[in-house]
């Protein structure tokens, strides 16, 4: 075999083997990129849920049902005027002056902000329906009623709990019937 | 006598119609590929150019507490943070390979906003490539959770801006296996 042809063929084969080699780099190194863009608003919040107050069980401290959430329920029992009577054995009752008695139950109330610079919040409540006359509900002493908000405080701090008593007066002339509100608390940021 | 035999056999010939030839010399280089697309899942937001490399994935207006966007969740929400997740799919088609899976990795393409961080799949987003999927099969749609977590600080104290928009750019690629 002349020189010129073994010359050849050794440049061709190294030519082959280069476009191997260049072929498989190029498989092995293939990719494909994307981009996904994300968009957001953060925006400012608050939450208030009611909570057992670390009495419960006691006296005064009946415990919530659903506690721990916004929307909770809180059972007063039975009560009568004669004989201090009630059922439960948690709530307070007590007569008030001489002819209304009182059951009441203490439970916190926990609110908590997010991405706010709020330094404290505004407590209100408002019971649903209008009352039977001689029918007090209040809260903390603040009668409440079914028009619009009562203001409760004006500067609670976030993230601490704060005790609220429910208080139910009845008049000993008010018929047996049963009391029931579904009593709405508003926490406003200030 | 000579010429009237010479005429008498090109007559047949010139009777033919004429025909011609040729050739055509086609090269079809047929390259190996590899694409990406993100596609909207079911259980998440629209995306926007959905079935494009170059999407758009919006949140919408979050919160710790307030009402969220049609496809976003809030698994959890803590005094420190709070994280809102969605979900969005990923495609890979690869054509003259003989992988059948690919490698997914993701990456921050910018510095992320005060207050944020992103998982896809539980996995950190940092600002250099991590592994989201090693063996994930071409030709489908592929779920991926994205996560935000969110400090809950206020503005200024460690928290993210409110009100106004924010946006994030994170890269992907699908390398084959």
């Amino acid at each position: 075999m002349k020189e010129s042809s073994i010359n050849g063929l050794v440049l061709r084969t190294a030519s082959l083997l280069l476009l191997m080699l260049a072929a498989g780099a190029a498989a092995s190194a293939q990719t494909s990129s994307a981009q996904l863009s994300i968009n957001l608003t953060v925006q400012s919040s608050i939450s208030l849920i009611f909570k057992d107050n670390p009495n419960v069980g006691n006296v005064g401290f009946c415990p919530l049902t659903n506690a721990g959430t916004n929307n909770v329920g809180l059972d007063l029992g039975s009560a009568s005027f004669p004989g201090s009577f009630h059922s439960s054995a948690c709530v307070d009752y007590t007569h008030v002056g001489a002819s209304f008695y009182q059951v009441s139950s203490a439970f916190d109330v926990l609110v908590t902000k997010s991405n706010s610079s709020s330094p404290s919040y505004r407590l209100a409540a408002q019971i649903s329906t209008a009352p039977p006359a001689s029918v007090v509900w209040l809260v903390n002493n603040v009668t409440l009623n079914s028009a619009g908000f009562t203001t409760l405080d004006t500067a609670d701090a976030f993230g601490s709990p704060v005790t609220k008593t429910l208080q139910v007066q009845v008049r000993n002339n008010v018929p047996g019937q049963i009391l029931q509100e579904t009593i709405t608390f508003l926490a406003t940021a200030n | 006598m000579l010429a009237m035999t010479a005429l008498l056999f090109a007559a047949p010939a010139f009777a033919q119609n004429p025909t011609a030839t040729g050739v055509i010399n086609a090269t079809l280089i047929n390259k190996n590929g590899i694409s990406l697309v993100f596609d909207t899942d079911p259980s998440g937001v629209t995306l926007g150019a959905a079935g494009t490399s170059a999407a758009t994935l919006n949140f919408g207006t979050i919160s710790a507490f307030g009402p969220l966007a049609p496809g976003v969740t809030r698994p959890s929400v803590s005094a420190t943070n709070y994280i809102v997740r969605t979900v969005f799919d990923v495609q890979v088609i690869q054509g003259g390979l003989t992988s059948t899976t690919y490698t997914l990795s993701a990456q921050l393409a910018t510095a992320l906003p005060t207050g944020f961080s992103f998982k896809i799949d539980g996995v950190t987003l940092v600002n250099g490539p991590s592994n989201i999927q090693t063996n994930a099969v071409y030709n489908v749609d592929v779920s991926h959770n994205l996560d935000l977590t969110v400090s809950t600080a206020a503005p200024g104290a460690g928290g993210p801006a409110v009100g106004t928009p924010q946006s994030t750019v994170i890269n992907f690629q699908a390398s084959p296996n």
